[in-house]
């Protein structure tokens, strides 16, 4: 506790640290939840979700890329949206019927936020032991390798565990903003 | 006497029931420390606490004092009438920051 | 988020600084004003005092040398001439620098302790003054009641209750008792005034033995019985338990005793006293002042709980009483505010909680409506109308004097006035005129580029001002005052004025207008906001690179609000800035396109008038319609924001203006005005031109707000001509 709050002496959330320490340390009871894109499953630790609700009322921004689908109320609060297909590079698709919106925390610099993403459908709650969960390969994955926290082990199959911090960057996302936005402007 | 669940964001959830007396107050801190170590904020609901002696209540006000410290939120979200006297005996009705849910307390 | 103590020590120190800067420069007008100087050497006194009770010895030892002048001065022994007044304002600075460094705990730069020494050198010269015994010196001055001593030590504390201290074994929970049984006894005796349970532990919960007691006992009972009596409820717990009992009106010496017994408890047991009602401050100083002096006498060194109170650094309290000891101090000589300190955050959650209100309660009464129950409308539009109250008095909170920010600026035109050789003057008006303390953080930078410009540019040298018969002195005003929902901020010089031509000669040749162009005074004037412009002939070192005018007025843009120029040549300028009250709530109006809903400012609408009504219909797409002779340029938000919903057959115009140009925006439906509650979208969207945030509809879901200015902007960027006056029309382009 001591080392870690060190380490971000000026972090005012720091207890939130303690949970994704936990992360690292305590894989040996990793709990992720499987969901389904484009036909493919894939898993994301639990610990960051914070809700999960159906997909609806998801307001479009103007002048966005596709990435963001739009931004929703949360009990009051503005959450943008992620086309999660869309940012792993799987490209976009229309909204299926069993579509849920996975409502993250994610820690940027100096504020926690919440960030829906978008899944086709959600599965079940996976918990897989350390031993399972295997680097990601050097190549051959469809997706960014930055992308895939590990490969976990499911008897014969592997599902890709998705590193949501880095898809989740925030700086990241608003860069893509500002790139792609003036394509999508001058387009017309 | 402790069950304990996720609920979201971190935050845990307790139940604490029956005794809570100097024979289980080693169980209880370990309870406690267990989810402590894990939990972005704590709510215990004691409504179904039939006795509460000082040394349980000293685990739950350090624990309530190091959840401070580290910047979690510690509850207490019901009472039940043993645990709203010893409160009330020790002054602490404030210590848990919580509301004093008075349907309980008509119980008494 | 709980405030630290250090922290409430920071901001009493900004507090004291400013106070000390402001009585510095106050007595540069009135030399050897009595009061002037006793503030002065109040604020540093209390800088010293407060950081003695955290041991911020760094701070401590400077000021102690400053203080130590300022009591000559004081005294009448130097004179506070000009110079020292400067050396004085450093030394304020560099105080400033000491705390900071104290309170985040950080090292002193090199820099700093160079200055440190510097200062100290120059003060000296100016008095002899010895920097020795600084740290020693604070000791006997937080002990308070070292000055109002004499009080007769053996009259009886003002308690008419028993006291009862209770510390037990670590062994008695084991033993099998329980503290809770004796307070349950007492309780059949007398009643249980207050009852403070002392936390012992000192060490984690995971050290912790399950059976140890860690608790102890401060009690305050009222009752009838007699001392055996009460003793006599704890005779089981004798062999397990140290046990003071004080009678009612108990002495003095009684209580201190009772503190000197608690040995590693010293640092609260004083507090827990007063908590628990047993010893009022005073008294509780009277004792700690008695039990200085016993010690000194004894043993001849110095009283050990100034070391104490030095050296515990922690409890928030003993900041809030030195702050009460230093009220009871200053106690005529300044006005006690009625006021209470509240945590910002804590504030904006209330109006943000607010604001959710405004938002629910606007959903109840659609759906009141839509039942078309009467008797439900009208208690809705009483809900209505007290929610709108709360929601004002809510915002007022947030509502701070400009003032405070405004006497900021007198120490920057000082210091900028002397290093220009300019004779200047500032001159404030309307300083407790209030506004959103998030509106005041964020105006404070234009405004000083505002004040350093006039000062720089606006003002001329003192020759010229004579030459063109003007008065020697410069002067220049901050004005602030409310008109019409908003508030107007003024930056006024009587200096040269703006001179037309030259804006106009320069930004022909910065390419800003083109040739032949002919422009209103008002947006000439305006030019000198473009990015890249200066007519500065000379580059000085405050202003004049070509940047700035163009930051600030995004700036002022950023917080919805707007600026503009009058100025007459040879005459001076006004610099106006027109600010919302609050960045929060809005009025709002909504439109939609397509199935998604907008909200555009209310106050950004001219008008509102159908497509129909000024183009024959199938004669395509206008790219400007002609609205009453005027050429209004149109965007097309549909496209624009490439919304492929089916198309309405009737558009309709919003018709708005910004500054002096005008825009259509083509939208489908107008639906109508709504208070609109500002939701921040978070920060991928910050560099998102044409959003300026969103709002929650009645219906729950989220309306964008449209940029008005950031959209104008961009039919602007497409055709300067459209900014400059739109006559040109062949030079008229299609935004689309």
């Amino acid at each position: 506790m001591t080392a870690l709050a060190q380490n971000n002496g000026n972090d005012r959330a720091a207890p939130r640290l303690t949970e994704d320490s936990m992360v690292k340390d305590g894989l040996e009871n990793g709990k992720y939840l499987s969901f389904m894109i484009k036909h493919e499953p894939y898993g994301m630790d639990i610990l960051a979700i914070k809700e999960i609700i159906e997909y609806a009322h998801v307001t479009r921004v103007p002048r966005v890329p596709a990435t963001i689908r739009g931004v929703i109320n949360l009990r009051g609060n503005v959450v943008p949206v992620i086309d999660l297909a869309e940012r792993i590079g799987l490209g976009t698709q229309p909204v299926s019927r069993r579509a849920c919106i996975v409502v993250t925390e994610v820690r940027a610099s100096d504020e926690v936020l919440d960030v829906g993403v978008v899944v086709d459908s959600v599965n079940a709650v996976l918990d897989i032991v350390r031993e399972d969960v295997e680097p990601a390969p050097a190549f051959g994955s469809t997706i960014p390798v930055d992308y895939i926290q590990g490969m976990g082990r499911l008897g014969k199959e592997f599902i890709v565990l998705l590193e949501m911090k880095k898809i989740l960057d925030m700086d990241e996302l608003a860069r893509l903003d500002l790139t792609q936005h003036a394509g999508v402007a001058g387009g017309r | 006497m402790w069950q304990a669940k996720k609920t979201r964001q971190g935050g845990y959830a307790a139940k604490l029931s029956g005794e809570l007396n100097i024979y289980n107050a080693a169980k209880l801190k370990d309870e406690l420390m267990a989810v402590l170590e894990r939990c972005t904020s704590l709510s215990v609901d004691m409504s179904e606490v039939s006795e509460l002696d000082t040394s349980c209540f000293q685990l739950l006000v350090q624990a309530k004092k190091e959840c401070a410290k580290a910047g979690k939120d510690m509850r207490i979200t019901a009472h039940s009438p043993a645990v709203l006297e010893v409160l009330d005996l020790y002054g602490m009705e404030s210590y848990f920051g919580d509301p004093i849910i008075l349907t309980t307390a008509t119980d008494r | 988020m709980a405030e630290r103590p250090q922290d409430t020590f920071f901001e009493e120190s900004n507090e004291m600084l400013a106070a000390m800067e402001n009585a510095l420069l106050a007595l540069e007008q009135a030399p050897g004003d009595a009061d002037l100087i006793n503030s002065l050497f109040r604020s540093v006194h209390t800088i010293k005092g407060t950081a003695g009770v955290f041991g911020f010895d760094g701070v401590v030892s400077f000021t102690h040398v400053v203080e130590s002048a300022l009591d000559k001065v004081r005294a009448g022994e130097l004179e506070l001439t000009s110079e020292l007044n400067t050396l004085l304002l450093s030394c304020r600075d560099h105080i400033a620098v000491l705390v900071r460094h104290a309170v985040e705990d950080s090292v002193v730069s090199d820099a700093a302790a160079a200055r440190d020494r510097e200062l100290l050198a120059e003060l000296r010269q100016f008095a002899s003054v010895s920097t020795q015994g600084a740290v020693a010196a604070v000791a006997p001055e937080v002990k308070p009641a070292a000055k109002t001593g004499g009080v007769v030590p053996s009259v009886g504390v003002n308690n008419k209750n028993w006291h009862i201290s209770l510390r037990f074994s670590p062994e008695v929970l084991r033993h099998g008792m329980d503290p809770l049984s004796f307070l349950r006894y007492l309780t059949r005796m007398g009643e249980l005034a207050k009852v403070i349970f002392v936390n012992l532990c000192n060490c984690s919960l995971q050290e912790m033995d399950a059976e140890t007691c860690y608790t102890g006992l401060e009690i305050s009972f009222c009752s009838d019985a007699d001392r055996e009596k009460i003793e006599r409820v704890f005779d089981f717990v004798r062999e397990d338990c140290r046990l003071v009992v004080l009678p009612p009106r108990a002495k003095i010496e009684e209580y201190l005793a009772l503190i000197e017994k608690m040995d590693n408890e010293q640092d609260r047991i004083g507090e827990m006293l007063v908590r628990c009602g047993a010893l009022t401050q005073r008294e509780l100083e009277e004792a700690l002042s008695l039990q200085g002096s016993a010690r000194e006498s004894a043993e001849g060194e110095a009283p050990r709980l100034g070391e104490v109170i030095v050296d515990r650094k922690m409890v928030a309290k003993e900041v809030v009483d030195k702050a009460l000891h230093r009220q009871q101090e200053n106690q005529g000589k300044t006005v006690i505010s009625h006021s209470i300190r509240v945590d910002a955050a804590k504030l904006d959650k209330l109006v943000n909680l607010v604001g959710e209100m405004v938002i629910a309660g606007a959903s109840t009464k659609l759906i009141a409506h839509t039942l078309g129950n009467s008797r439900l409308m009208e208690s809705m539009s009483v809900m209505s109308r007290l929610v709108e109250e709360i929601r004002d008095s809510a915002l007022r909170l947030r509502m701070i004097p400009i003032g405070d920010m405004f006497n900021r600026f007198q120490r920057v035109v000082r210091d900028v006035s002397k290093e220009l050789g300019k004779n200047i003057r500032l001159e404030v008006n309307g300083g407790d005129t209030e506004l959103d303390k998030t509106v005041i953080e964020k105006i404070s930078d234009p405004l000083m580029h505002l004040v350093r410009n006039a000062m720089d540019h606006g003002l001329e040298a003192h020759a010229e001002r004579s030459a063109s018969g003007k008065e020697e002195v410069g002067t220049v005003q901050l004005n602030a005052y409310h008109d019409a929902g908003s508030i107007v901020i003024e930056v006024a010089d009587d200096g040269r004025g703006l001179d037309e031509e030259r804006i106009l000669t320069k930004a022909r040749q910065q390419g800003l207008v083109a040739e032949g162009v002919t422009l209103q005074q008002q947006d000439i004037f305006r030019l000198i906001f473009e990015p890249g412009f200066s007519t500065a002939t000379a580059v000085t070192n405050l202003s004049g690179r070509g940047v700035g005018m163009d930051v600030v007025r995004k700036n002022i843009e950023a917080l919805r609000g707007s600026v503009d120029i009058e100025s007459e040549f040879g005459q001076g300028t006004i610099i106006r800035i027109r600010l919302p009250l609050t960045l929060a709530i809005i009025d709002g109006f909504l439109v939609t396109i397509g199935e998604s809903s907008y909200v555009i400012p209310l106050d950004m609408i001219h008008e509102c008038v159908e497509m129909e009504s000024l183009v024959n219909t199938g004669s395509g797409k206008r790219k400007h319609v002609n609205l009453r002779g005027e050429v209004l340029p149109l965007l097309y938000l549909r496209d624009f924001f490439a919304i492929d919903d089916q198309r309405v057959e009737r558009e309709n115009i919003v018709v708005v203006q910004f500054g002096s140009t005008k825009a259509g925006l083509v939208v489908d439906n107008l639906i109508g005005e709504f208070q609109t509650v500002i939701k921040p979208m978070g920060r991928i969207f910050r560099d998102l031109k044409g959003v300026s945030g969103s709002t929650i509809l009645g219906s729950g879901e989220v309306a964008i707000i449209l940029d008005v200015p950031g959209l104008i902007q961009e039919v602007a960027e497409h055709n300067v001509a459209v900014s400059a006056g739109m006559n040109e029309r062949n030079a008229m382009t299609v935004w689309h």
